[in-house]
């Protein structure tokens, strides 16, 4: 299973209720909310098309702004 | 509580993204030992001209993990999702890992002695009986400098040719061109760090978000620190950058050139220039007009600079009001007067960015030289924060084709082979006769594959590209490839393409991290890597493949190196002196890359601007000081607007624009070997406006006939796509090797930079 983790940035005042609605999808974590409304994800899933997928539906979530890829293990692929 | 090595990984995964976001103090002290095992290497990603920094993570000998690396000032530790495929593209199922020789209709495996014997001996006949401009090799904005640099100096240096051009001729000559006749030299004066520093951006077909997702990324984070921050996005298609643009500005095909010079015309007629700048560091000029489109065999122009006043440049523009241009361009003249004032605007430091919207265009060159005209009116250019910057679109377009000079035209280092002293200093460092390098330029990239479908070049190699996919009016030059009577074509790529299915001879090519590189990116910065992981099978790289010739054709004495890209680094890096200054092979192994020209180890953020520029000298505050006869100024120019070489008509109605999705890159040669790419966007499609599909009674996802006087294909109409056509145009992207929608594509070109223009041509649908 891979692992990666993403970097969302979100509409000044906008990271805590974007990260609530994040936490909702299967296969998101997320670690962190900075002061500077950018939230720190893990993003897991079965293979990378769904992981991917994950990151896309971030991509549309309302008040982000850009989701950027920081880190991708895919080990045991 | 025992950890499993998940909880390493995922530890170590927030980590690196706490990291990039600037808290790295927020990471776990479990994340190192998530690393136990995995060697890390740097590299520049293999995608686009952005120059992204990766990790690479290698364990057991394959690629096991990536990272943004946090280093990597362009990306600073993120990358954008091409980045998850990155690895991917390396081990695609149908990786080339053997020679294959065409037998009759079918290829066969072979040695890699066999192959090379077939080859030499094809290049040994070709010379012989038809002299060495029958031969011919046609590379990329891919190859390493090194790959590129070998294949210059095999052909101009040893078998005596000029017949090599890159792919980068489609995408980047008019930008070249655009450069040398403005500033008389190649590539940028600003840098990336402009992203973060204006506070107005205006694209110029340019969809960033899609194609150069990481560096429009900085200007979004620049716009949630600074509200003032402006974007406006000149389109002639609505798209994720038009989306996030403060303003999206629709315009018809080819009136860029009218609303540039409106602009300009504004700027003047207010006097919002900039009167002490124009003095001290500009020169006005103009050039022929009705200058053609190329589209003839063996096409040719020269153009002819004429000197001109401010006052008759005034003159010139004065055709080019607001009203006037509203009617070319269908943009309100009040919006143009309002853009003109914003360019202007001397509390705003504004910035120009643009990629294929220009450079594919019949009159490339020019309208790269109307967006300086208006940076250079303004003074708005060599400054933090303000610049006119040519965004590219291959890893080095910049760094090989343009900088090492894989052109027909070209040497390295902006010199030419028309120059005599610039081809006997080529001589010296190669240590050949000056006479061997050929004084004339042959063929530009059309011209090339026009003169194999005649039977003028009889030999073609082409490395790391796949031209019988990309190139416009593709029909002609597919069945030209095919026609026999000697004509033999060798490909050497990573995967089956539509180029390997018409060659003679395909050759299986490793890829980046499978060796040594080094790449140049769109800002000057050069960056170099070491080979991480083995090629598949029996592939090598393209750069041996070259040696390899040479050897047989007997100009093995060209590569004498023991550690071949040091040692050749360190002979090219000679060429490259009076602003284009590039450091030791050893300051690239120890960097993050650095930004040319690197003079006594520092590198150089601002071209042509004191106190960054070493060559400017105190007290000359900016100094073009490359364009010599123009005594250090740059050129404004008066070029006007001019129709394109096809526009609808009542038989094709619509105007058919071709372009990259940010799934897939080019010609879908790697992209479409992941199969996650493949599912998220399997074929091309036909991008509509509703209305114009209502007309035709087309629904969404309804099959249609396309058809150009070139070419036809069906294809689906997405009226809900990610894009957005205007009424009027259609667009379809150029990955999909089932469906060639380049048959269609006119050949015409700039004849200045004969870039040719994939933007605009006339085609009609219908129902299929």
């Amino acid at each position: 299973m891979p692992v990666s983790s993403v970097v969302v940035q979100c509409l000044e005042g906008t990271a805590d209720s974007v990260a609530v609605r994040i936490s909702a999808f299967t296969g998101v974590e997320i670690q962190g909310v900075l002061p500077d409304g950018q939230i720190v994800a893990i993003i897991e899933a079965d293979d990378i098309q769904n992981e991917v997928d994950l990151v896309s539906k971030l991509h549309d979530v309302i008040d982000v702004v850009t989701v950027r890829l920081a880190y991708h293990n895919f080990e045991d692929m | 509580m025992e950890l499993s090595r998940r909880d390493f990984l995922k530890a170590s995964a927030a980590a690196a993204a706490f990291a990039a976001a600037g808290a790295p103090l927020l990471g776990s002290n479990n994340a190192d030992a998530a690393e136990a095992g995995i060697k890390w290497g740097k590299a520049p990603c293999r995608f686009c001209g952005t120059g992204c920094g990766v990790l690479v993570g290698v364990k057991d000998g394959k690629i096991v993990a990536t990272k943004g690396d946090p280093a990597a000032p362009v990306n600073r530790g993120l990358n954008c999702i091409k980045g998850y495929f990155l690895s991917k593209i390396l081990y695609g199922k149908d990786r080339l890992t053997k020679p294959l020789i065409r037998k009759g209709n079918k290829m066969v495996e072979a040695s890699w002695d066999e192959a090379m014997t077939l080859i030499a001996s094809k290049f040994k006949e070709a010379i012989e009986k038809h002299g060495p401009d029958s031969v011919a090799m046609y590379g990329s904005g891919q190859w390493t400098v090194f790959e590129g640099y070998a294949a210059s100096k095999l052909f101009k240096g040893g078998i005596g040719t000029n017949n090599i051009e890159p792919n980068a001729r489609l995408c980047m000559a008019s930008a070249v061109t655009g450069f040398m006749t403005t500033f008389a030299s190649d590539e940028p004066m600003g840098v990336y760090d402009d992203l973060d520093l204006g506070d107005t951006y205006f694209l110029w077909g340019a969809n960033m978000a899609e194609c150069h997702p990481v560096l429009f990324s900085r200007i979004i984070d620049n716009r949630l620190k600074n509200p003032a921050v402006k974007i406006i996005d000149f389109g002639t298609r609505r798209t994720r950058t038009s989306q996030m643009a403060d303003q999206y500005i629709k315009f018809t095909p080819q009136t860029d050139l009218a609303l540039l010079n409106a602009i300009a015309y504004v700027i003047v007629k207010e006097k919002l220039y900039d009167e002490q700048f124009i003095k001290k560091h500009v020169v006005f000029k103009k050039g022929k007009t009705n200058i053609g489109n190329g589209l003839e065999d063996k096409f040719k122009f020269t153009d002819d600079p004429k000197p001109m006043t401010f006052d008759e440049y005034k003159e010139f523009l004065s055709t080019y009001t607001p009203e006037y241009v509203e009617k070319l361009s269908g943009v309100p003249a009040a919006k143009i007067i309002e853009l003109a004032r914003l360019y202007a605007d001397k509390k705003r430091k504004v910035n120009s960015l643009w990629t294929m919207g220009f450079n594919q265009h019949t009159r490339g060159t020019w309208v790269n030289n109307l967006v300086y005209n208006v940076h250079l009116l303004t003074g708005k250019i060599c400054r933090p924060g303000e610049n006119p910057l040519s965004l590219t679109g291959q890893p080095s377009a910049c760094g090989t084709a343009r900088e090492v000079g894989t052109f027909t035209h070209r040497l390295p280092a902006d010199m030419v082979v028309t120059n005599p002293d610039h081809r006997a200093m080529a001589a010296k460092i190669w240590g050949i006769d000056p006479k061997k390098i050929p004084e004339k330029p042959t063929y530009n990239a059309v011209e090339m594959f026009r003169a194999l479908d005649r039977g003028d070049i009889k030999v073609v190699w082409t490395q790391v590209t796949n031209p019988f996919q990309s190139l416009p009016n593709l029909n002609r030059f597919r069945k030209g490839a095919r026609k026999g009577d000697g004509r033999f074509v060798i490909v050497s790529d990573m995967y089956p393409t539509k180029s390997t299915e018409v060659a003679d001879v395909i050759l299986p090519s490793a890829s980046w991290v499978e060796k040594e590189g080094v790449f140049g990116n769109a800002e000057r910065r050069t960056q170099q890597w070491f080979k991480m992981v083995e090629a598949p099978g029996e592939a090598r790289s393209d750069l041996a493949q070259t040696i390899e010739l040479a050897k047989r054709l007997g100009h093995g004495n060209l590569f004498p190196y023991k550690y071949i890209e040091k040692e050749m680094w360190e002979e090219y890096r000679q060429f490259t002196g009076g602003g284009k200054d590039l450091a030791p092979y050893e300051a690239y192994v120890k960097s993050r890359g650095l930004r040319w020209p690197v003079v006594n180890g520092k590198e150089t953020l601002y071209r042509y601007a004191e106190g960054y520029d070493p060559y400017v000298k105190a007290g000359e505050g900016i100094k073009f000081y490359k364009n010599k006869k123009d005594d250090g100024r740059a050129v404004i120019w008066a070029r006007p607007y001019e129709a394109a070489a096809e526009a609808p008509d009542k038989t094709y109605p619509f105007w058919l624009c071709t372009g990259r999705v940010l799934e897939h890159w080019h010609t879908g040669t790697m992209t479409g070997r992941v199969p996650e790419l493949k599912r998220a966007y399997p074929s091309a499609v036909c991008e509509m406006h509703p209305d114009d599909a209502k007309k035709l009674g087309i629904k969404n996802l309804q099959k249609v006939k396309i058809s150009s006087r070139r070419g036809t294909i069906t294809l689906p109409v997405d009226l809900n796509g990610r894009g957005k056509a205007e009424k009027g145009n259609i667009f379809v992207a150029f990955f999909d090797e089932t469906k060639l929608i380049n048959e269609l594509c006119i050949d015409a070109y700039c004849p200045i930079s004969g870039e040719p223009d994939y933007k605009k041509c006339a085609v009609k649908v219908e129902k299929a």
